[in-house]
């Protein structure tokens, strides 16, 4: 990690025990039993930074100089909570722009995106400022870097769902969340975010219509298995539309059937906007395919389809998934016992 | 834009099939129908030839020597540890728990257990909130021997309060400093309206993570008052995505664990090798839902989850273990979530939370033992993947996973009983004889 002397203030001494605006301050070393676990060989950087640090939180000094401090101690450890957490009291403290803070976290977010503290400073900011809509173009930007990352994703819904009634922040978020989906076809966390924005945050204008709703998600990804069958991704995306609208898995048995054989070479397509049939060259049958059509035929019931069920997991275990053999053995005990 | 995600769409259907047909052709793979590695689709002839592989031994004199150097020094390029340097220590001492390293003949002294401890307690504070452990003494203002009230700044931190109440457990301290009711006060001062918990109790991260550890310290006590269980479960429930799994927070995906940053390669002591920040406790949000429910007490005749909500987190967990094909074997890890590749740690999540749920005979533990055998690093400790850096948390948990999913031992021609692990309680996360010491007397009532 590069400190900020390194970096930018090469006339600036990186020792604060250096600098003559310091001198006033009495630090405070840090204590330690004479047995200690895991002790961490500081470099003399962060130690001079850490006995300076400690010395104004012992006497509660929230000035200009605390803000260089406070970034200077994160840049060498974005993971010191309390650092950060005294930074937004000295902020406070002073009324310094929160504009000019989220510049600085608009170049700490991207080099340090797995740290929790980046994303918790950021929300407060967010919170105070009320200036949701810049965020989405900067969220865009993080998940260039990272397209699955978990803190990226959880701050945009963050975001939703704090302004939710932002119509103009909400406006184009199917949008985005089709082509994060179009650019990765099996990147889950943008499939999870698109059911976040159709079914987890309320009901958006223009999509009262429910039974409309769930009729355009099974469409979009029918048509993205279409494209690529064997994304796990999409069939529990297609499981959840039908969970949480309530809607039975028949629905798609017409769908499912050729996903559960193999290729016919021979097959003429027929245009079927609702029954988007497996690409050329697509490696059938699909696993997921096979799951979910054994799980249309247990949620009939009777007899003949458990038994078609327990056909459809035999092939699961001994063939196309032996990974989970005990499961699926599992899965035809549960349903012939359960009758 | 609709026409270029299309045109887009098309061309990366062009490149997989001409990608399909040059492997089958060049790589004489088969006809590209078959099924790829990662569907793991196998005949019944590489299967046989699949329970030939062995197993090779597993380096306990290496990953003992791993934690130990741990605990006595970490380079530079760990200060991102600071904050959380309890959390290591408990990863520390669970592994050479695991490994029965604590009690036999190559033990530590009893003077370094009694170090340890000590340093354990002193990291036991007091004031406004109650009493609960630091993460290390990297805000403490004043002496510690001082005794003095903490501050806003250095109050106690929930997850670190967790691990050090197992860190203790696992040295068989005998838990007389414990200051019960501070605890109690503690636990209720970092509860939020929303049922949830934040790591202290001025600020801070709050996610299912420190709901967990309340929950946990809450049954080592037996003392269910510092919590509102009710509101805690409602939160949990919050969580739950259409996936089976459960996300950090409302509206999250489901997933494993929490990463934290890449630490920069090491300037100094070469020998200790950690791949990354050992994530505070961490992750499993799955796990630490279905452990957190099962943990509570419970208000209804009912169980904590309905058949068709536990179905469905069944086949989320079983779906990430993920087959990948090398060779004649077969590498069976788990993914973190839906579409990941595999990481040690989350052969513990996952597994730990279906032996909870009572499904760990789902699994199957030879591709388990041989994805794991991979992550094992020449001079000692496991990594999230082959060819990764190990590190404490990875090492831990791999050796969790493996105490509860032990491979066969006919599995492995050389030091079949280098594979063997004692009893883990998956509820708590320690090994059975620990989770048992620390119920008795962390509750004190067992004495």
């Amino acid at each position: 990690m590069k400190s900020r002397a390194d970096s930018e203030e090469d006339q600036t001494p990186a020792l604060f025990s250096e600098r003559p605006e310091w001198s006033d301050v009495v630090t405070v070393p840090q204590y330690e039993t004479d047995t200690p676990i895991a002790p961490i060989l500081y470099s003399p950087e962060y130690q001079d930074a850490s006995d300076y640090f400690r010395a104004i939180v012992k006497s509660q000094e929230h000035s200009e100089r605390v803000l260089d401090l406070t970034e200077h101690l994160i840049r060498l450890n974005p993971a010191h909570y309390t650092a950060w957490q005294y930074r937004y009291e000295t902020l406070l403290a002073l009324s310094s722009p929160f504009e000019t803070e989220l510049e600085l976290m608009n170049e700490l977010a991207v080099k340090y995106l797995k740290t929790y503290q980046v994303w918790h400073h950021r929300r407060l900011l967010i919170t105070h400022l009320r200036t949701p809509q810049p965020e989405l173009k900067f969220i865009e930007r993080c998940l260039q870097v990272d397209s699955k990352n978990y803190h990226t994703w959880s701050y945009r819904q963050w975001l939703l769902s704090h302004f939710v009634d932002n119509e103009d922040l909400w406006r184009d978020e199917l949008d985005f969340v089709e082509n994060a989906i179009g650019d990765d076809v099996r990147n889950n966390s943008a499939w999870h975010h698109r059911h976040f924005v159709v079914f987890g945050c309320g009901v958006r204008p223009g999509d009262e219509d429910r039974a409309r709703v769930a009729r355009r998600e099974l469409t979009f990804t029918k048509q993205t298995i279409s494209l690529a069958p064997n994304n796990l991704s999409a069939w529990n995306y297609l499981r959840g539309v039908l969970d949480t609208m309530k809607l039975p898995y028949s629905l798609l048995t017409q769908f499912v059937k050729p996903y559960t054989v193999p290729l016919d070479p021979k097959r003429i397509d027929i245009v079927d906007l609702e029954n988007p049939p497996p690409p050329p060259g697509a490696q059938l049958p699909c696993v997921h395919a096979i799951e979910m059509l054994a799980d249309i035929h247990e949620q009939a019931g009777d007899k003949d389809n458990i038994l078609q069920a327990v056909e459809l997991w035999k092939s699961l275990a001994n063939e196309h998934d032996t990974m989970r053999v005990k499961y699926w053995e599992h899965r035809i005990r549960d349903a012939l016992n359960s009758r | 834009m609709v026409l270029i995600i299309q045109i887009k769409r098309l061309v990366a259907d062009i490149l997989s099939i001409l990608r399909q047909f040059l492997w089958a052709r060049f790589a004489k793979l088969g006809p590209p129908l078959l099924p790829s590695s990662e569907e793991t689709s196998e005949n019944s002839s590489s299967r046989r030839k699949m329970d030939e592989i062995q197993l090779p031994p597993f380096n306990r004199s290496g990953h003992a020597a791993h934690a130990r150097r741990c605990m006595s020094a970490l380079p530079r390029s760990q200060i991102e540890l600071d904050a959380s340097r309890l959390a290591l220590a408990f990863y520390n001492l669970g592994i050479l728990d695991l490994l029965g390293d604590l009690n036999d003949v190559t033990a530590p002294p009893q003077w370094q257990k009694d170090g340890w401890i000590n340093w354990l307690w002193a990291q036991q504070t007091h004031g406004k909130y109650g009493s609960g452990f630091r993460p290390s003494p990297f805000m403490t203002l004043h002496p510690l021997e001082s005794n003095l009230e903490y501050s806003d700044y250095d109050a106690p931190h929930l997850i670190m309060t967790y691990t050090a109440l197992l860190a203790l457990a696992i040295l068989r301290d005998d838990f007389s400093k414990l200051d019960r009711s501070g605890l109690i006060t503690f636990l209720r001062a970092c509860q939020r309206e929303d049922g949830s918990f934040m790591t202290t109790p001025k600020d801070g991260e709050n996610d299912l993570r420190t709901l967990y550890c309340a929950f946990a310290i809450s049954a080592m006590l037996d003392d269910w008052s510092g919590v509102d269980v009710e509101r805690a479960k409602a939160f949990i429930a919050s969580c739950r995505t259409y996936e089976g799994g459960y996300g950090q927070a409302p509206f999250c995906e489901a997933q494993g664990t929490r990463f934290q940053p890449k630490s920069e390669p090491f300037q100094c002591l070469r020998l200790i090798t950690l791949s990354s920040a050992p994530r505070l406790l961490t992750g499993g949000t799955t796990y630490i839902a279905v452990a957190s429910l099962y943990l509570a007490p419970s208000s209804t005749g009912s169980g904590p989850l309905t058949a068709i909500e536990k179905a469905q987190t069944v086949r989320w967990l079983v779906n990430n273990q993920t087959a990948v094909k090398d060779g004649e074997a077969t590498l069976g890890g788990f993914a973190g979530r839906t579409g990941k590749p595999a990481d040690s740690c989350y052969c513990f999540w996952c597994g730990a939370a279906l032996k909870i749920l009572k499904y760990d005979g789902l699994i199957e533990t030879k591709p388990l033992a041989l994805f794991l055998a991979r992550c094992q690093f020449k001079f000692g400790g496991i990594s999230k993947f082959e060819g990764e850096h190990p590190d404490p948390y990875h090492t831990y948990l791999s050796m969790a996973a493996l105490s509860m999913y032990p491979p066969s031992p006919l599995l492995a021609e050389e030091k079949p009983e280098s594979w063997k692990f004692p009893v883990l309680d998956p509820l708590l996360n320690a090994r059975v004889e620990t989770a048992e010491w620390a119920k008795k007397n962390i509750s004190g009532k067992g004495q």
